[in-house]
C-alpha cells in the first residue's frame, strides 16, 4: 500500500542516499588522489611524457576541480575512463562486473534466508535437542570461521583433494571460465559467502521463534485447533521475521564486504575483484566508482530493509 | 451425572522443573452439564488455568498431564490422538483468554483471525465463512463490523479486541466455551458488557461456559455453579447461592471476606488472608491450607480432608467446616484472621493452655 506518507518517505530516503553518495565519493575521490606516487608509476613514464599523460587525464588540475568534474559527469551516467587499459569507459565496465557480482550476492542472500531461517525455526521448535544443537553448532561455525579460510579450505577440498581422490570425477574448477559461471561454478562461492550470514540468521530466528512462540496469540492460535504447521509459520514466523529484517541491512553488508574476498580467491570477474585490482593498480577512477556504487547498493538495500518492516508489521506506517 | 458434557475426574497435571515437580493441579475431579455456567475461582497459582489448559489439550512442556480422564461427550480427550484432539480443540471446546492485546496476532487482520478457527476445522461452510465472521463480530456488539474485520488488532480498543476474541472462540459454535479471566484486564463497565454478552450467549446458543476468574462479583454475575480451588485442588463446589451465603471451606469463607463492598458497616474491617498460597513443590501436610486457616484444628495438620457432601448439591472438602467454625468457634465476631487464631491451634499443632480456649474446643473436633 502506497499511501502519500509512504511516497514521502521513499522521496525523503532517496535525497539522504544522493547526499550520502556525494560525500563517500568525495571522501574517496580526495583520498586516493592524495597517496604518493600516481596512475602511472607501475609503467615507469618520467618527465614529459608523464606530464603529457597526467594532462591527458586531466590529473594535473586541482583536486576540487578534478572532483567537481567527476561528479558532474556521474550524474550524467558518465563514470570517467581507467588509466591502466588506456581510455577504457569504466560506466559499462562497472554495470557488466556488478550484474556478475549480484549474481553471485544474490545467490548467496537466498542461501541465506532460506537455509538461514529454516535451520533457525527448526532448531527452536526442538528446542535443547539434537537437531537443536546440530544446528545452531553448524551456526556458530558460519559466524566465526572467516570466508578466506573457508573458501581456501573449499578450494582445497573441491578443486584437489576430491579430484584426486576420485580421479577427476569430481572436480571443481577453481577459476570461473566465462563471465558469470555455470550453476556449478556459481554453487561453491555462494554458499561459502551464504555461510556466515546463514549462521546469523539462523542464530536470530532461533532466538525470535523462541521468544514467539511463548506469545500469547500463539497460545491463541493452539486454542483455536489450528494444524502446528500452521501456528508455526503463520502465527510465529511472521511475527519473527520482525526482528530478522532489522538484520537484513547488515547482512547485505556483509555479503557485499564478503563478496570481495571470495571474488579474488574463486577468480570470478565481478565487483570485487575489480575494486581490489583497481586499488593495487592505483586506478583511481575505477576505485571511486565501485566505492560509489556500493555505496549506493548498500543505501538501496537499507531502504528496502525499511520498507519491508511496513510489510511485515501492519503496526509500522511511515 | 452421566449426561455431563465435560466430566473430568481425577486430574492431575505436574511441571517437571529444574527446582522440582510443580504438582500444578492434584485430583480435581467436576462435570459441567449441557448449557450450564460454572465458575472456577481462587487466588492466582491455585490451578484454575491449569486446569482448562489440561482440558484444551495445550499444556507444553516442561507441563505435563500425569493422571486422570477428560470425558468429553463420553469420549476421554486423554485418549485421542494429536490430530483428534486438534479437531476438538477451537471446534467444540473454545477457550478465551486474559489480556485481549496479546492474545491476538498482531500482524494478522482481525477478520482473519477470526476466518481461521473455522476454515481449520470445516464445521462452517467454507462459502458461508466471511459472511459469518461479520454477523459475529456484529453479535458481540462491534459496530460497523464489515469494516472492522479488514482492521488489525492494534485499532481496535480493548473491549473490542476481547469481543472479537469471544467471536473467534464463539466461530464453530462450540459446545463450551472456556473463559480464563475474561475480563481482568478491562475497566469496569466494560467488564460489566463483557459479562452481558457472555450471559446473553448462553441464553441464545446453549454453549457451556467456564468461568475463570478470581474475581467473585464476576462469577456472581454470570454462573449457576462454583468450584473454589486452593493449591492445586478443588476445596469447595456448590451453587453460587451456597457459596455466597453459607460457604462451608474456611477458605471461601476467607475469599468473600476479602471482598471491599460498599455496603459494610462502618468501622467493619476488611480481612485479608494473611500467609501466601504453599509452594506447589513442596506441600504443607495434612490439608493444604492449614498453613493460613483461622479454625484449624490438630487433623487438620496430618490427614488431608476428602471432598464431602455438606449440603444439598454443596460439596467441601474440610474438617471443620464453617457451620462448626460458627457454631464453637465464634466465627461470626472474628477480628483476629491469624492462622489458628479462631481454633486456638498455634503452629506445629500446639495448642495454647487451657486456660485461654474456650471450653468448647478443649478437646479436638473430630468428624
Amino acid at each position: 500500500m502506497l499511501t502519500r506518507g509512504t511516497l514521502i518517505y521513499i522521496a525523503q530516503r532517496l535525497a539522504l542516499i544522493v547526499f550520502t553518495l556525494i560525500a563517500v565519493s568525495f571522501l574517496v575521490f580526495v583520498t586516493v588522489h592524495s597517496l604518493p606516487g600516481d596512475a602511472f608509476e607501475s609503467e615507469r613514464v618520467h618527465g614529459k611524457a608523464l606530464q603529457l599523460l597526467l594532462h591527458e587525464y586531466g590529473l594535473d588540475r586541482p583536486i576540487l576541480v578534478q572532483y567537481w568534474s567527476f561528479l558532474t559527469n556521474a550524474v550524467q551516467g558518465n563514470l570517467g575512463v581507467s588509466f591502466q587499459i588506456r581510455g577504457l569507459p569504466i560506466t559499462p565496465l562497472v554495470t557488466r562486473e556488478l550484474s556478475v557480482s549480484a549474481e553471485l550476492g544474490g545467490t548467496a542472500l537466498l542461501i541465506t534466508i532460506g537455509v538461514g531461517t529454516t535451520f533457525g525455526v527448526l532448531a527452536a521448535l526442538r528446542q535443547n535437542t539434537w537437531v537443536d544443537y546440530t544446528l545452531t553448532s553448524i551456526a556458530v561455525v558460519g559466524y566465526s570461521v572467516p570466508s578466506f579460510v573457508l573458501a581456501g579450505l573449499g578450494v582445497l577440498i573441491f578443486s584437489y583433494w576430491l579430484p584426486t581422490i576420485t580421479n577427476g570425477v569430481i572436480s571443481y574448477p577453481a577459476i570461473w571460465t566465462g563471465t558469470y559461471g555455470t550453476l556449478v561454478e556459481l554453487s561453491l562461492p555462494a554458499i561459502i559467502l551464504g555461510f556466515y550470514t546463514s549462521g546469523q540468521v539462523t542464530r536470530i530466528t532461533r532466538a525470535a521463534m523462541l521468544e514467539v512462540l511463548q506469545q500469547d496469540y500463539v497460545r491463541t492460535a493452539r486454542a483455536k485447533g489450528l494444524k502446528s504447521r500452521v501456528v508455526t509459520v503463520r502465527h510465529a514466523l511472521r511475527n519473527a521475521l520482525i526482528p530478522l529484517i532489522s538484520i537484513l541491512g547488515p547482512l547485505v553488508i556483509s555479503i557485499i564486504t564478503g563478496s570481495v574476498i571470495i571474488e579474488n580467491i574463486f577468480g570470478i570477474p565481478g565487483l570485487g575483484k575489480r575494486f581490489v585490482e583497481s586499488i593495487l593498480s592505483a586506478d583511481y577512477n575505477i576505485t571511486v566508482a565501485v566505492f560509489t556504487v556500493y555505496a549506493l547498493l548498500i543505501g538501496i538495500a537499507n531502504l528496502i530493509v525499511d520498507l519491508l518492516y511496513t510489510v511485515v508489521d501492519p503496526r509500522i506506517r511511515y | 451425572m452421566t449426561d455431563a458434557i465435560l466430566e473430568v475426574r481425577n486430574l492431575s497435571t505436574h511441571f517437571f522443573t529444574d527446582d522440582g515437580e510443580v504438582k500444578a493441579v492434584r485430583d480435581v475431579s467436576f462435570s459441567i452439564a449441557p448449557g450450564e455456567t460454572v465458575g472456577i475461582v481462587g487466588e492466582s497459582g491455585c490451578g484454575k488455568s491449569v486446569t482448562a489448559m489440561s482440558v484444551m489439550g495445550l499444556v507444553g512442556r516442561p507441563g505435563k498431564v500425569v493422571g486422570g480422564e477428560i470425558m468429553f461427550r463420553g469420549r476421554d480427550l486423554l485418549k485421542l490422538s494429536k490430530e483428534e484432539f486438534r479437531n476438538i480443540r477451537g471446534r467444540d471446546i473454545a477457550m478465551i483468554f486474559q489480556d485481549p492485546l496479546s492474545s491476538m496476532n498482531p500482524v494478522l487482520r482481525v477478520g482473519y483471525q477470526i476466518d481461521e478457527a473455522m476454515y481449520a476445522h470445516d464445521k462452517i461452510p467454507r462459502d458461508q465463512v466471511e459472511r459469518r465472521a461479520i454477523d459475529l463480530l456484529a453479535q458481540v456488539r462491534v459496530s460497523d463490523a464489515a469494516r472492522r474485520i479488514r482492521q488489525f488488532p492494534h485499532q481496535f480498543s480493548g473491549g473490542m479486541r476481547q469481543r472479537a476474541m469471544i467471536a473467534m472462540g464463539l466461530s464453530n459454535k462450540p459446545d463450551l466455551l472456556i473463559a480464563d479471566e475474561p475480563t481482568t484486564a478491562l475497566d469496569v463497565t466494560v467488564q460489566a458488557q463483557i459479562l452481558e454478552l457472555l450471559r446473553d450467549l448462553n441464553e441464545q446458543t446453549g454453549a457451556a461456559i467456564i468461568l475463570i476468574t478470581h474475581n467473585l462479583g464476576v462469577v456472581a454475575g454470570l454462573c449457576k455453579r462454583v468450584l473454589v480451588m486452593y493449591a492445586g485442588e478443588i476445596v469447595e463446589e456448590g451453587t453460587v447461592e451456597q457459596i455466597f451465603e453459607s460457604p462451608q471451606h474456611p477458605y471461601t469463607w476467607s475469599l468473600l471476606r476479602s471482598v471491599p463492598r460498599i455496603d459494610a458497616r462502618r468501622g467493619h474491617r476488611l480481612l485479608s488472608i494473611e500467609g501466601l498460597p504453599p509452594d506447589l513443590i513442596d506441600l504443607p501436610q495434612g490439608c493444604k491450607f492449614n498453613p493460613r486457616c483461622p479454625f484449624r484444628v490438630e487433623r487438620c495438620f496430618n490427614e488431608s480432608p476428602p471432598i464431602e457432601q455438606v449440603a444439598p448439591a454443596q460439596y467441601a472438602a474440610c474438617w471443620v467446616t464453617m457451620e462448626r467454625a460458627y457454631a464453637e468457634m465464634g466465627a461470626g465476631d472474628i477480628i483476629d484472621t491469624s492462622p489458628g487464631a479462631a481454633s486456638g491451634v498455634h503452629p506445629a499443632g500446639r495448642t495454647l493452655p487451657a486456660a485461654e480456649v474456650p471450653a468448647a474446643l478443649a478437646e479436638p473436633v473430630g468428624d
